[in-house]
């Protein structure tokens, strides 16, 4: 529905940095309920297990944490651990993926950081 | 979810229900045949006639409801085979069965049928007199109350007793399509056989076993104790049938 | 608590073996895709699971129970599928009145808005309806049985495809809001792969896989280059599936456990590495050989 099932990303890693993007977006503060597995299988249309298995993957890295039988709740500083988390990850993966594009169509590391510097954020957004 | 925990007794009386709806055209199968076999009484069983030394003539005519007892009797042998066919036995399976209840609520509906059968035999030889009385303006010899109650009481009973029979008859045509050969043959053979050799046969015993039974309440034993016995045979047998198609 | 045990299953029909020494368990709340060719033996299962036939040899418990001509396991399984003879007297409103009788946790209200959204006339004859229709029928019939066990075959034969999604939405919805055991096999995989939890793989009546959808998806990968280079990759790992593209390049299947090292390595050696979709990785392991059809058209 909602989500790229061409396969490349599984369905509950696509689910945790949306739920992690929600936090970010601040729909969710510290300390408060996020949606249960439950809700996000109504939501998304797939199988609350999978739902469960997102929501464990933000439980694992200590963005989100449990309370016996009331369900998953969202950790202090879970929106400070998302933005280093994509730094370090994501955005330095990105980083390592944009370099190697431009070693195979012979771009030097000058002109690279010439077109990061001219890329305009607004433009990327649309 | 919880298991649900279900009984027998319960089961059966859901199925019968069930089938009192589901089965419902065979209800009209008997209104035909019945009126087929009014219709073929009208010419009468039998007739006297006789005359004095004078101008009195007497004609009798027998009618009888005999034809559509018989009808009944034979619907009722088809109408249990029916039952036992895949269409009608799989419609149990759908929903909550297994095959002890599925054999208890066919004998409860072929039981039910026998007794609407009896009921409508006996009403068909009224209507028979009727038709009679208006044709041949004469007066119908009608039977006393309680004599339309006895009939009707041991037409039930042979009806039913006809149903056991179709009903282990089907249940053995459904272990064995063999049986769709081997029972018509030894059923005629026998008869044939024995007719050749001149003696009463074994068709003929059974026949005078039920039919010329003078006592009320033996007839009514040796009926349930045979219906029964078919009946059994055919639920033993038919515990081990699948579903299948 | 299993629902479902079964142990070295086995069930001969006229000298052929439709299941063949299977075993598995299914446990409790869990939506199971049962997933094969035509023939593999999924109806032939879940009748015996049903208590319709009986199996040859092995052991099946269901609810604890064996299952054939017990009245507690018939009482809590509703078995759904195109081959059913539903009454010709009764009309669509007096099935559903009779499923009702049958079935304590029945939700008439449902049943009623259910019929009603798939504009099927109540006073209709199941035996009039299209194949879509009656598909859709049962449907209904079996969701708001609210049965523990459900088990649904090829449930969305002849549905259109709104139909088709409408259903999964109902199923999850019911799913979600009464949680119950269900079975699903269908050939539609990647049409309710979101909707499973599970899914188990038969193919000549064995089991050949069973486990969570998710694992699946990344269970295999696809490896597609240069012919010399691919086979070096794959010396010692079995190949699931193979075919050839073009002159002297190859797209394989194999099992994923490599490394994300080595598979970056790959990477660097040419090769394009590729996710394998369930329902295409079901097809390539129930396949006869590994080039699947196009073998037919290689030989000779």
């Amino acid at each position: 529905m909602l989500f790229n099932l061409d396969g490349t990303k599984p369905i509950y890693i696509q689910l945790s940095e949306w739920l992690e993007n929600e936090i970010l977006n601040g729909n969710f503060e510290s300390d408060q309920k996020i949606y249960s597995q439950y809700q996000l299988a109504e939501i998304f249309n797939i199988n609350p297990a999978t739902a469960a298995k997102g929501l464990n993957i933000l439980a694992d890295e200590q963005i989100l944490y449990k309370k016996r039988g009331l369900g998953m709740f969202v950790a202090n500083s879970a929106k400070e651990m998302i933005l280093a988390k994509r730094k370090n990850q994501t955005l330095k993966r990105l980083v390592q993926e944009i370099v190697l594009e431009a070693g195979r169509l012979q771009v030097s590391k000058e002109e690279l950081i010439e077109m990061i510097k001219t890329a305009d954020i607004g433009e990327a957004e649309k | 979810m919880s298991l649900t925990k279900v009984s027998l007794i319960d089961v059966v009386k859901k199925q019968y229900i069930y089938k009192l709806k589901a089965y419902s055209q065979v209800f009209m199968s008997l209104i035909f045949l019945q009126l087929l076999a009014v219709l073929f009484s009208m010419n009468g069983v039998g007739s006297m006639g006789g005359s004095t030394g004078g101008s009195v003539e007497l004609q009798v005519k027998y009618f009888s409801a005999d034809f559509v007892a018989a009808f009944t009797m034979l619907w009722g042998f088809i109408t249990a085979i029916l039952i036992t066919t895949k269409a009608y036995r799989n419609d149990d399976f759908v929903f909550v069965a297994n095959r002890i209840s599925s054999n208890l609520s066919n004998a409860v509906f072929l039981l039910t049928a026998s007794v609407v059968g009896g009921i409508t035999a006996m009403l068909s030889s009224y209507l028979l007199k009727v038709i009679v009385n208006y044709f041949f303006k004469s007066t119908p010899i009608l039977d006393a109350p309680i004599e339309l109650l006895l009939g009707i009481f041991s037409t039930i009973l042979y009806v039913f007793l006809f149903c056991a029979l179709g009903y282990l008859v089907g249940t053995l045509v459904q272990i064995s399509k063999a049986f769709t050969v081997l029972l018509p043959a030894a059923f005629f053979g026998t008869l044939i056989l024995e007719g050749l050799s001149g003696k009463a046969g074994t068709v003929a015993n059974v026949f005078d076993f039920f039919f010329t039974e003078s006592s009320l309440v033996l007839f009514i034993v040796k009926i349930i104790v045979s219906a029964g016995l078919l009946f059994s045979g055919a639920f033993v047998l038919s515990n081990r049938l699948e579903v299948r198609g | 608590m299993s629902v479902i045990e079964c142990s070295g299953l086995t069930k001969v029909y006229g000298g052929a073996k439709a299941l063949n020494n299977l075993s598995f368990k299914i446990e409790e709340n869990k939506i199971t895709g049962l997933i094969g060719r035509n023939g593999a033996g999924k109806t032939t299962l879940l009748k015996i699971i049903a208590g319709l036939l009986k199996e040859t040899s092995g052991e099946l418990k269901v609810f604890s129970e064996k299952p054939f001509n017990s009245l507690q396991v018939s009482a809590n399984v509703i078995f759904l599928h195109d081959q059913m003879n539903l009454p010709t007297a009764l009309n669509l409103k007096e099935l559903l009145e009779t499923a009702a009788s049958f079935y304590p946790n029945w939700d008439r209200e449902l049943a009623d808005r259910l019929l009603d959204y798939f504009s099927l006339n109540p006073l209709q004859h199941y035996n009039g309806l299209s194949k879509g229709m009656k598909s859709t029928f049962n449907m209904i019939l079996g969701l708001s049985a609210r049965v523990p066990l459900t088990m649904l075959d090829e449930p969305t034969s002849g549905m259109d495809a709104a139909v088709r999604k409408d259903f999964y939405r109902a199923l999850l919805k019911e799913y979600l809001a009464y949680p119950r055991t269900i079975i699903i096999s269908s050939h539609h995989l990647s049409e309710i792969e979101d909707l499973l939890e599970d899914i188990l793989l038969v193919k000549e009546g064995k089991e050949i896989l069973h486990m969570p959808v998710d694992i699946l998806k990344e269970w295999a990968i696809g490896l597609q280059g240069k012919t010399t280079v691919i086979d070096e990759w794959t010396q010692n790992t079995e190949v699931i599936y193979t075919k050839s593209i073009g002159i002297d390049q190859s797209y394989v299947v194999v099992r994923n456990h490599f490394s994300e090292t080595e598979w970056q390595r790959a990477r660097n050696a040419g090769i394009d590495l590729t996710p394998v979709t369930s329902s295409d990785l079901c097809v390539y392991l129930t396949s006869k050989t590994k080039g699947g059809i196009d073998d037919v058209f290689n030989k000779g």
